[in-house]
């Protein structure tokens, strides 16, 4: 399946800012069962891209606005081939066994210690008691066990969190957005000493089924999505969406993986200036083959307080929440 | 010089000097110096107290007028105070330096070589030798910086290695400084003031110089600059400071001043197409090497701290396209973290295939089950550290402790066992010093200062640190502790 998909991220600040870097992850990996077949990036108002590959291989591309500027639009255009594998099988899956002694014999520790946004806190560890988590059975149906739960226990409720909101958040209101999902599910795994890892990209929405055949995906349409994968003996890195309930598959696009979004925001970006700010977000995903959709209204809006700081001025806004 | 009475010690100002189980600097039994100690002693014999009172008033007056203060942090009076110092000079005879120093070479070779290895193939790591948990789990790891070459592949420029002497007489390395080490313009300071103090006392000693340090560090700096400089111009060096509430600002002031370049703060640079420039009156002007006195973590809202207002968005990205170099690099704390230093033994025979010249302190690692069940019923005999922190900040003294701060500790080893080391509390020699109008001995330890650049240059001498406060062991400035000059003598 070859997916194409236009990413459009906008910044108005008033008044103007000047000194603008910007480092963006949002060029598709090429990796695992997923090949980039094209990528371009236009900054407005124009700039020199750059770019390298941070320390889990994604590609990284940063930019710098010197002058003063009352927008920074970025497009980023990509096509993406993805082979459909089918849904992991217990039996094609290795044992705990199997799991310890290859955790034992290579480098995951850091996708097994805590991170940032995945910290195996008081109220974690409350939730994997409730939900039982504990070793039995073999890993992969496990996973998908927590999987399931994380789904069906969480609201997923737009807006009820932020960016930069702690985990403790969603799991005090139960509900939250896939970024949440993905790092309680994260925390859970690897608390079970498996390793695990934040995916950052997007998916493609199947059309909804008249007659109720297909559940409507849940995460939002038009947004970028986070998921996670966890390392299954024998059958590697496998794909879990605990906000869609979803197992591997071939609507998924792998952007970046970190240990937690910390390590993969789409955009993240410095400027001076006192301004207020706003960020627009918008994400088409289309089959190749077919007619690119009209570019689609933002699929959500944030708005910064106004912040007045004498120097750099950062605001947390200027970052994506992933949907 | 007729060798004086052993009596002759209980004469003033030495009628107060007392022994005990520590290694005594300045003699070798009670009335009997040390040779290198012999003229010192001599000397402090026939002047009248009142003499040395004077110096002593002098020296203190300098410091006061050249501004030489440190800060202290978590107090409320007032934050910065003139760095005490002690009128008598730490003598080193030229034999025990010569170890000092070969010790210290090998370390840092040793130190850089394992920095490399973890950001690169992590060949140590594969090896067993260290424990990844070790590395990943540490604060100052970079993951940001696997895979970067930096000049030279020299991680660690700027190294102060604190040293202590066992009652053995032997040196052992208490712990590595491989951040941003400071101290090294006390070091200057009391050479300056001694000099003027002791002239003649100075020149019959042959005490080797240590004035040049600033045009070491500046040649090691220049020895790191990126290729792409040299076609252009003389590389341009700065030292980034934090700015003047650091409570090591009167250091940046005065290196920059000693090494003819400009100091400058994050507000100074700006970052544009992953090149580093600083903002003059005359417009931008490019650099090439900064010696930064900023802390990883503020160096780079873009890439570290987001929050911080002291570095410079984008720096990060230029250092990594190797446009510009920074010193110390960046990640360098993974190696001075205080549970890796119990692996230091390990890394240079790994490395080297050598025995380390100079010796480590026992460790306990608190992650060991074991070793932590000990620690904890030891607590009362121990010292704790936490892994992360520098000053004498975050530390318990065993023996000097109430049972309330015991049962802190125990609360906070077992809470986050990776956070703490133990060691024994060590007996640190003492030195004479000039307090209350007469010669005392006070524990002290020895920061040397290593530069790396072209090659592996020490300057001869280091900064002798004094627990000032009777009986103490802790000499961190911040914890009351003052300085004094170090002679090392000339062979």
């Amino acid at each position: 399946m070859i997916y194409s998909v236009r990413h459009t991220t906008t910044f108005r600040y008033e008044p103007a800012v000047r000194e603008s870097l910007m480092e963006v992850r949002l060029q598709p990996r090429s990796d695992g069962d997923q090949r980039c077949l094209s990528f371009t990036l236009d900054v407005d108002p124009a700039a020199n891209i750059m770019q390298y590959r941070d320390f889990t291989g994604n590609t990284v591309h940063h930019f710098d606005i010197a002058g003063t500027h009352k927008l920074v639009k970025v497009t980023a255009r990509s096509s993406v081939e993805v082979q459909f594998v089918s849904a992991p099988r217990a039996a094609d899956s290795g044992d705990w066994a199997d799991l310890d002694a290859l955790v034992a014999g290579n480098d995951y520790w850091e996708m097994l210690l805590p991170s940032h946004f995945a910290q195996f806190n008081p109220p974690l560890q409350q939730l994997a008691r409730e939900l039982g988590c504990e070793r039995r059975g073999n890993p992969l149906g496990l996973l998908m066990e927590v999987n399931e739960a994380i789904y069906k226990l969480f609201a997923y409720v737009p807006n009820s969190t932020k960016v930069d909101s702690p985990i403790e958040d969603a799991l005090r209101s139960r509900q939250g957005v896939c970024q949440d999902f993905a790092h309680i599910m994260i925390a859970l795994v690897r608390g079970l000493q498996i390793p695990c890892r934040y995916v950052s990209g997007y998916m493609f929405h199947r059309e909804k089924i008249e007659g109720g055949e297909i559940e409507n995906d849940r995460s939002l349409e038009g947004a970028s999505h986070a998921w996670v994968e966890a390392l299954v003996p024998r059958l590697g890195w496998v794909a879990f969406d605990p906000t869609n309930n979803l197992v591997g598959g071939d609507r998924h696009i792998r952007v970046a993986i970190g240990r937690d979004y910390a390590d993969v925001p789409p955009t993240r970006g410095v400027y001076k200036g006192e301004a207020q700010s706003e960020l627009s977000v918008a994400v088409t995903v289309s089959p190749a083959d077919s007619v690119a959709p009209e570019p689609v209204m933002p699929s959500f809006v944030v708005r910064s307080r106004p912040v007045l700081v004498r120097t750099v001025v950062r605001s947390d806004q200027e970052q994506q929440q992933q949907q | 010089m007729n060798p004086p009475e052993p009596l002759t010690l209980f004469r003033p100002p030495f009628r107060n000097y007392q022994f005990d189980a520590a290694y005594d600097e300045m003699f070798s039994a009670p009335g009997t110096p040390r040779a290198h100690y012999q003229a010192l002693f001599q000397n402090l014999l026939e002047l009248p107290p009142e003499e040395l009172r004077k110096s002593q008033q002098a020296a203190d007056l300098s410091f006061l007028h050249q501004g030489i203060t440190f800060t202290v942090y978590g107090n409320d009076e007032g934050t910065e105070r003139v760095f005490p110092n002690d009128l008598l000079p730490r003598i080193i005879p030229h034999q025990e330096w010569r170890k000092i120093e070969n010790g210290l070479t090998q370390r840092i070779a040793a130190l850089n070589l394992f920095l490399e290895d973890i950001y690169h193939h992590g060949r140590i790591l594969a090896d067993g030798i260290v424990p990844r948990e070790l590395v990943y789990s540490c604060r100052h790891f970079r993951r940001e910086m696997r895979g970067l070459t930096v000049p030279r592949g020299i991680y660690v420029s700027i190294c102060g290695t604190d040293l202590v002497r066992l009652p053995d007489g032997s040196f052992a390395v208490l712990e590595d400084n491989l951040r941003v080490p400071s101290g090294v313009s006390y070091m200057l300071a009391n050479r300056k003031v001694l000099k003027k103090v002791f002239p003649t006392l100075f020149r019959d000693y042959g005490v080797s110089p240590v004035d040049h340090y600033a045009q070491a560090l500046l040649a090691t700096l220049r020895a790191l600059a990126p290729a792409s400089s040299s076609a252009r111009h003389e590389p341009k060096v700065v030292l980034l400071t934090p700015g003047v509430f650091n409570s090591a600002y009167f250091e940046h002031t005065f290196l920059a001043q000693q090494m003819g370049i400009e100091l400058v703060e994050g507000r100074d640079l700006l970052v544009h197409d992953n090149v580093v420039y600083m903002r003059t009156t005359a417009g931008l002007r490019r650099v090439d090497v900064i010696y930064r006195r900023v802390d990883d973590d503020f160096l780079d809202p873009l890439c570290f701290r987001q929050d911080s207002s002291l570095g410079v968005p984008g720096l990060f990205n230029a250092y990594r396209a190797g446009n510009v170099v920074l010193a110390n690099a960046i990640g360098t704390g993974v190696a001075d973290d205080k549970a890796l230093y119990a692996y230091v033994p390990a890394i240079i025979r790994y490395y080297l295939d050598e025995d380390p010249i100079l010796a480590n302190v026992q460790t306990y690692l608190l992650t060991d089950r074991s070793q932590r069940s000990y620690v904890l019923e030891h607590l009362d005999e121990l010292v704790v550290k936490a892994v992360g922190e520098s000053g004498g900040y975050g530390m318990l003294i065993g023996p000097h402790s109430t049972e309330v701060e015991r049962e802190e500790f125990r609360r906070r080893i077992e809470a986050e066992p990776r956070n703490y080391i133990a060691q024994p509390t060590l007996s640190l020699s003492r030195a004479p010093c000039f307090l209350d109008g007469e010669v005392q001995a006070r524990h002290v330890d020895l920061r040397p200062y290593i530069l790396y650049g072209e090659n592996v240059t020490l300057v001869p001498g280091g900064l002798t640190r004094v627990a000032l406060r009777r009986g103490s062991l802790v000499v961190n400035s911040s914890q009351g502790g003052g300085s004094k000059d170090t002679w090392v003598l000339r062979a």
